[in-house]
């Protein structure tokens, strides 16, 4: 690192607060893979950076990439707001990351074959039984089946953060149908599109290929056909995220979907189509376990198709995610996850945790109610943002709420210390401003590990907030992996 | 393809169409209110007679109550293609998807009632830039053939619709007068139809009753013309038809009642036409297009469960017994 002083013109009053920042190590000095960036925004008038942001915002539009908010049908269609100042990962530390996503996957599949078959890590003092068979997620219907190729969880989108001092944590894992991947793609077409100048002195590494990787992924387990029909099935218009269900199937150039449109017949799976049946051999499906099948989960649900759980276990047609992945993302089996990794791999897992008490532990029960306003507490089944108390920044109200849950349900709950999440410099009206922000990458899994280089950098646009998350007024920004 | 997303596409492309006949529409019954002033010549184009002309307009354009209205079949179109985005061109959807996004602001509705025809002119030209781009970007497939089914059932039956409303004035002999008011009224059916310079173009005569109806309903060459839809219709089905497999020798139900209305206009001539009564001949095409219309809808797009469905499912369940007792 060089030691001359790295002044970035445009943003003199930028104050990085004491947090970890990715582009400042220190007011006005600019980190070195960033100073190309820096130069490029000293170019900069606002109202240029507004007309960029507002071109940006009218191509979300136009394409209709929007999310539907609190599960209306009837309400309103919102863009996910887009940041134009991209985040940039050197490729020294995308390769750790890499490595340790990938060792994470690959010890989750294979905690997943074994608690669904011969069950060895139960029968040691490692994980306590109990919490992995009495997980929400645990499907004990899925027991002693056999996967193609032993994998569980063919698409992967982790959450990690930064503390303080810029050590990369996973803070979740999302095993079930995590989503996020279309903005990944979209944020970066719609970049090149309205601010082509600033890829012009890097070299980025290109995410266009997800769509065609993980189309190879979903072939890679199909049941023994050479020519395997995939589907990609989604629970609708509805859905906040069918824009990725439709943008999915049609850059895989596979049909999208519904419950409806599929049947169960003499042990396969068919599709309605207008030349009469045809067979489906793999089905990536968006719908939760829950909705799959009415026969074997919820009766109610309209979403699955009747006898898709019995023809899944014979074989006949795969499923990804594979049923009962959920386990393996519950929030107080994640507490494990180093010791699943050591268990299975051996090895001491590259990327760490964020430290975490598990409120069925008594001794950790008794932490977190004792410190909850220093905690962020979290509810073990839910994501999105929801169902969490950020401690210091609540009020007594809502503490002595969490509290009374927490003794209620210890299952239910686990705490994490409230990180000081890094921050990267965001447009804010006239000027850059620094927000808390996550990063999600994608794995996909079939003969072998692929990282898609990128990921959702999700930001926090009001100031001071650390939730990231779209429904609770998160917004996103394009994420740079340079080339080696 | 998919039985629903072929449904739908002959939906999206139905309304489509629609829409662009409602668009014409409201620019006819201004040229009227302006040239002739009596509601008795605009009435009979719109079918609705309780309303005022200031209120025709808003409830062609931008009466969310009248399902045919413009917004409503922007909106219908649009709502049907998000869910199927992924069987059109990124291009397609984006121009149904920004029309529709242009109306949902306040701005719009209130421009509407006072330009109701600029307004309706600005949607039909994105709406035709739609079938352009269908017409450019689609490959001749499953895909293009449903909604070129959909754009020509569509127009037949609008523009078999639009004479049959003129019909009773024909059989009162009213509008059989090739001077005055006569004139006015059945170029506005012409316009209406988005014909009248092709009329001109191919007659080079005055505008006589008979001759209108002719063209309209008989014309082989003219694509606006029942005839013409028709003939297009059964062909987009035929091709689809062909795609099937195991079909054998029987087109199905749909393409032989859309036939035997092509049959009709193709078969016979104009004084027969008269002769038999034009409103009967019409009401039968309209018939006839509207059974077609459910047949299609039971052949190909609404594909009834299995048979086989609830017997699999309890085989497979019986399966799934019998494994677990081996385990």
């Amino acid at each position: 690192m060089s030691a001359a002083p790295r002044v970035a013109p445009t943003v003199p009053a930028y104050r990085p607060d004491g947090f970890w920042d990715e582009m400042f190590e220190a007011p006005g000095r600019v980190r070195p893979h960033y100073v190309d960036l820096a130069r490029r925004l000293a170019t900069l008038a606002a109202p240029d950076v507004a007309k960029r942001q507002r071109a940006a915002e009218l191509s979300f539009q136009a394409q209709g990439i929007t999310f539907s908010v609190n599960q209306d049908p009837s309400g309103p269609e919102k863009t996910m707001p887009f940041d134009l100042i991209p985040r940039i990962v050197e490729a020294e530390e995308w390769a750790r990351i890499e490595r340790g996503l990938e060792q994470r996957v690959r010890a989750l599949n294979l905690f997943l074959h074994d608690i669904y078959h011969e069950q060895r890590i139960l029968r040691t003092n490692l994980i306590p039984a109990d919490l992995v068979l009495g997980a929400r997620g645990y499907r004990r219907e899925f027991r002693n089946v056999d996967v193609p190729l032993g994998v569980y969880t063919h698409v992967v989108g982790s959450d990690l953060v930064r503390d303080g001092t810029g050590t990369w944590f996973v803070l979740e894992d999302n095993l079930r149908v995590p989503s996020g991947v279309s903005y990944l793609v979209e944020n970066r077409r719609v970049l090149k599109r309205v601010w082509p100048q600033i890829f012009t002195d890097y070299q980025v590494r290109p995410v266009e290929g997800y769509p065609q990787d993980l189309l190879d992924v979903l072939r890679s387990v199909a049941p023994g056909s050479d020519a395997p029909t995939v589907v990609l099935l989604t629970p609708g218009v509805h859905n906040s995220a069918f824009f990725e269900h439709a943008f999915l199937a049609k850059t895989m150039g596979i049909d999208l979907v519904q419950g409806s449109d599929l049947f169960v017949d003499d042990a396969a799976v068919y599709m309605r189509t207008t030349r009469g049946r045809r067979r489906v051999d793999v089905i990536y499906r968006r719908v939760d376990d829950d909705f799959l099948d009415p026969l074997a989960f919820r009766h109610d649900s309209l979403l699955g198709v009747p006898g898709l759980l019995a023809t899944c276990r014979m074989g006949r047609v795969t499923l990804a995610n594979q049923i009962g992945t959920g386990v393996a993302d519950d929030k107080a089996i994640y507490a494990y996850v180093p010791t699943i990794i050591k268990f299975y791999l051996g090895e001491d897992e590259i990327l760490p945790n964020v430290k975490t008490y598990v409120a069925d532990d008594p001794t950790e029960r008794a932490y977190i109610l004792e410190h909850i306003g220093e905690l962020v507490v979290k509810s073990v089944n839910e994501s999105g943002g929801y169902g969490m108390l950020i401690g210091p920044h609540a009020p007594a109200a809502d503490r002595e709420e969490y509290r009374t849950r927490v003794r209620d349900d210890p299952r239910g709950y686990i705490a994490q210390p409230t990180l000081a999440l890094s921050r990267h410099p965001t447009w804010s009206g006239d000027h850059l401003e620094g927000r808390h922000v996550d990063l999600r990458p994608f794995i996909l899994f079939g003969r072998d590990v692929t990282v898609t280089p990128g990921g959702l950098t999700r930001v926090a646009l009001r100031g001071g907030s650390l939730v990231v998350n779209s429904s609770q007024g998160g917004g996103a920004k394009d994420t740079w992996v340079l080339e080696a | 393809m998919l039985s629903r997303v072929a449904d739908d596409l002959y939906w999206v492309a139905r309304y489509v169409e629609r829409g662009i006949a409602v668009s014409r529409l409201v620019d006819v019954t201004r040229h009227l209110e302006l040239d002739a002033g009596t509601e008795d010549f605009w009435a009979p184009l719109v079918g609705a007679i309780d309303l005022a002309s200031e209120d025709v307009r808003f409830y062609l354009t931008s009466d969310t109550m009248n399902p045919d209205s413009l917004v409503s079949c922007v909106r219908a179109a649009r709502t049907l293609a998000r869910g199927v985005r992924e069987a059109m061109s990124s291009e397609m959807w984006e121009e149904l998807n920004t029309l529709y996004g242009s109306l949902a602001t306040p701005t719009t509705s209130r421009q509407v009632r006072g330009e109701a025809v600029s307004f309706a002119r600005l949607v039909r030209e994105r709406l035709q830039a739609f079938q352009g781009l269908a017409e450019s970007t689609l490959a001749r497939e499953e895909e293009w053939h449903f909604l070129e089914l959909g754009k020509f059932v569509e127009r037949a039956d609008g523009v078999a619709r639009v004479l049959n409303r003129q019909s009773h004035l024909l059989a009162a002999g009213q509008g059989s007068d090739p001077t005055g008011p006569d004139v006015v009224r059945w170029l506005a059916v012409l316009r209406t139809c988005g014909s009248a310079e092709a009329y001109a173009r191919y007659y080079s005569l005055r505008v006589e009753p008979a001759r209108v109806v002719e063209f309209l309903l008989l014309n082989a060459v003219f694509p606006q013309s029942v005839r013409f839809s028709l003939v297009s219709a059964c062909a987009a089905l035929d091709a689809v038809g062909t795609l099937r497999a195991a079909v054998g020798n029987d087109p199905g139900p749909a393409a032989r009642t859309l036939g035997r209305a092509r049959a009709q206009v193709e078969l016979t001539a104009i004084d027969e036409v008269f002769e038999r009564g034009l409103e009967s001949f019409l009401t039968d095409i309209q018939l006839l297009i509207a059974q077609a219309s459910d047949e299609l809808s039971a052949t190909y797009l609404r594909d009834q469960p299995q048979p086989g469905r609830l017997v699999g499912v309890a085989r497979a369940t019986q399966l799934m017994a019998a494994q677990q007792q081996q385990q």
